[in-house]
């Protein structure tokens, strides 16, 4: 029997339709028109999993079609794989980096920079045709084996994996070693004793023990930052100027200052104006790495920030978002809840921490730009000392008027699950909010007894 | 027959057992509990009608209905869906209302509850990525030694003496108990120091969520004596005596939230 799927409604197209163009890195452009076509007819033969009306995978039978940038993150994690083939054929150079770094020197040396999970949408992306239970099965199948070849003990492998196999024409991996990610180590290993020594590998070495207030601590970390960007251009063959570092960093803090305001816009009224979805894939874009094309991110940001202050303005309340819904954040690396059964239960996600802290850090451009960005990455509230990180985390609790606070660490990510308990003990008792702490499981599946607790706390509060 | 009054109905389908109450102006009219099978929208059911069948009603008659436990989330004859960690709350409180700490040892998990007088959830932790503490666990260690799940309490307490178990987990403590038997240690007395040592395990998670008199003990394994006395030494405390079956503490809780929900919809006054 075919699997129920959501389909983009006619009655919203012309509306579409005025909306802006996205511009790619390269100079391209495609228009709302081919989005829409994509979205209506190629994609849902392509990827029938994403459309899969299945509320455990967080896929609800509607969506906010009247919200053209959601329709456009759509587009792009959709033509992901497609188009990091393009961009591999084209000659572009590809790293596989770790650690939550910001992306701004791998723009300057003109080299897309992937997440694990974007490895592994890369990987994923590559077959047509799976329903969600497939899609599931195969990133299970891939991590199984990262399992097997790496360790048992380590999260996000996956993607080590795929360059290990020689699955995907990955050209350097460069993680930095910073302590927030135990999971490096596993990976860097795994590289170091697997079969496939071709793909270059640097470190970026992090000064550990919160060193962000010490000048050779910056110091040291720009000297490994002018490292990494000479790795990168011994593997493309071209150098990078200071200039072009400088030109990153600008662009880069245009997308994190786009990303406070429409934050601030978002969290500056009581009528949440998107779900919890919308509102985490729309404020994701600001570190623009999120899919693999900074320009991309950059045109649907600035679109996004626009529609979202012409909401707050006219009091839109977001799609399927329940009259005062308790306000959830989030916090840990690399997580989030599964949203539309968070919102059925009658809440709604107004804010994580991991990614956010490199958005609210903002690089000088004034001055030597690798030790701006040195300064700037270091003073990352996420890295900080329990108390600063919660002191930090505190501000963007009260900032978003959160009601309560779910801490989620993945079963191997050995830093968060040690530090979870003071962090959240720390906010308990400087506001008094109830907080909760939850691991989850080997294979991160958003699973029935997650959902059961996660479910019990939007009770509680 | 002519139906008068409001009643309310709540289903708790759990990985052992499904359960139901139904409540009539504010008392319990009826009750049905019936092993759970693979189908959970079944067993639910089942335990519905039993409860419908003793109270000589029908599923028309019932003004709400919430559904709570593991089935919840399949659970079309429900109007609502919440969790056991609220219902058990909310059940204590209907009928113990000086509680403020629940333990929960149901077919799968383990809870820690802590509640305020109004049965409002304060704080909770959970076990449920180990079998220690669960029904499931005791099932297995009466499988051990051929004996009926219901008798384990009693044989436990009827030893001289414990034996101390190395393991809380289910593969281990099985061949550890094992061990134990060919070494000539009496059954009672290594079931004893099982029921200890899980005691003690669930000790563990209340040094986050704390404790505070009165203190009860829910679900199906509250119905396992030896359980409930060893409980009792770990935390040093009393618990108070159920008065009704505790395994069916979930599903009042969903009837007595059917109530207010109803009343709240406006469908009751
Ligand atoms: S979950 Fe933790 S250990 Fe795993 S990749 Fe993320 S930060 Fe690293």
């Amino acid at each position: 029997m075919g699997k129920k799927l959501f389909r983009y409604s006619e009655e919203n197209k012309d509306k579409f339709l005025e909306s802006d163009n996205i511009t790619f890195n390269d100079g391209s452009v495609v228009t709302p028109e081919e989005i829409w076509d994509y979205l209506t007819v190629e994609g849902p033969v392509k990827y029938p999993g994403t459309y899969e009306i299945n509320l455990s995978q967080g896929n609800r039978d509607s969506r906010d079609e009247t919200l053209s940038t959601s329709l456009k993150t759509h587009y792009l994690s959709l033509t992901f794989s497609a188009r990091m083939e393009k961009a591999k054929e084209s000659g572009k150079t590809i790293a596989f980096i770790q650690g939550g770094q910001a992306v701004d020197p791998y723009t300057a040396a003109d080299t897309i920079a992937l997440r694990p999970f974007l490895v592994g949408q890369w990987y994923h992306g590559r077959e047509h045709g799976n329903d969600i239970y497939k899609s599931v099965l195969r990133r299970k199948q891939s991590k199984e084996s990262a399992f097997h070849d790496m360790s048992f003990e380590a999260c996000q492998t996956g993607g080590y994996e795929h360059v290990q196999v020689g699955d995907l024409p990955i050209d350097v991996i460069a993680p930095y070693t910073v302590l927030r990610c135990s999971d490096v180590s596993y990976g860097v290993e795994a590289h170091r004793h697997g079969p496939n020594k071709d793909v270059k590998l640097i470190n970026v070495d992090y000064p550990m023990r919160h060193q962000a207030d010490k000048p050779w601590a910056i110091e040291y970390f720009a000297q490994n930052l002018r490292k990494l960007v000479k790795t990168l251009d011994e593997v493309r063959g071209k150098t990078t100027t200071e200039y072009d570092l400088l030109r990153a960093i600008k662009l880069h803090n245009e997308g994190r200052r786009l990303g406070n305001e429409l934050a601030d816009l978002w969290w500056s009224t009581d009528i949440p104006p998107t779900n919890s979805d919308d509102r985490n894939s729309l404020v994701a874009l600001a570190n623009l790495d999120m899919h693999g094309d900074v320009q991309a991110s950059l045109s649907v940001l600035k679109e996004a920030k626009n529609i979202i202050a012409e909401r707050v303005k006219n009091g839109v309340k977001g799609h399927a978002v329940t009259d005062n819904p308790k306000r959830l954040f989030i916090l840990g690396s690399c997580v989030g809840i599964n949203e539309s059964r968070s919102e059925d239960a009658g809440a709604i996600v107004v804010g994580k921490d991991d990614q956010w802290s490199h958005c609210t850090s903002i690089v000088e451009e004034e001055g030597d730009p690798y030790y701006n960005l040195a300064k700037a990455t270091l003073e990352y509230p996420y890295e900080q000392s329990i108390e600063k990180r919660a002191q930090w985390t505190i501000e963007q609790i009260k900032k978003s008027r959160a009601d309560g606070v779910i801490f989620i660490h993945n079963w191997g990510c050995n830093t968060q699950a040690a530090i979870s308990r003071p962090i959240v003990d720390f906010i308990k008792r400087e506001t008094g909010i109830p907080t909760y702490i939850h691991e989850r499981d080997l294979h991160g599946l958003r699973d029935e007894q997650e959902q059961n607790r996660v479910n019990a706390f939007i009770e509680m509060l | 027959m002519s139906i008068s009054g409001n009643y309310f109905a709540g289903v708790d389908v759990g990985s052992l057992a499904a359960k139901s109450v139904i409540l009539k102006d504010g008392e319990i009219f009826a009750t049905g509990l019936v092993p759970s099978g693979v189908n959970s929208v079944e067993s639910g059911l089942n335990a519905l009608n039993l409860a419908l069948e003793t109270a000589g009603l029908q599923k028309e008659d019932l003004t709400y209905i919430v559904g709570t436990g593991y089935g919840r989330v399949s659970a079309p004859y429900a109007n609502k869906a919440v969790t056991e960690i609220t219902c058990h709350a909310k059940g204590t409180n209907y009928l113990h209302p000086s509680v403020r700490t629940i333990i929960d040892m149901g077919g799968q998990d383990c809870k820690a509850i802590r509640i305020d007088q109004d049965g409002a959830v304060v704080d909770f932790a959970m076990n449920d990525k180990c079998a220690a503490g669960t029904g499931r666990f005791l099932e297995v260690m009466a499988g051990v030694f051929k004996v009926k799940l219901e008798d384990l309490g009693a044989i436990a307490l009827s030893a001289t003496d414990t034996v101390p178990m190395s393991s809380t987990c289910t593969v281990f403590a099985e061949s550890e108990t094992i061990s134990l038997v060919a070494r000539g240690e009496k059954p009672e007395n290594i079931l004893n120091g099982i029921h200890h040592s899980i005691a003690n395990r669930i000790a563990g998670l209340f040094s986050r969520v704390g404790i505070e008199s009165d203190v009860f003990f829910s679900g199906g394994v509250a119905k396992n004596s030896g359980m409930k006395a060893a409980i009792e030494q770990a935390l040093k405390v009393t618990i108070v005596k159920p008065e009704i079956d505790p395994q069916l503490i979930g599903a009042l809780g969903a009837a007595v939230i059917a109530r207010n929900f109803s009343k709240k919809e406006g469908l009751w006054a």
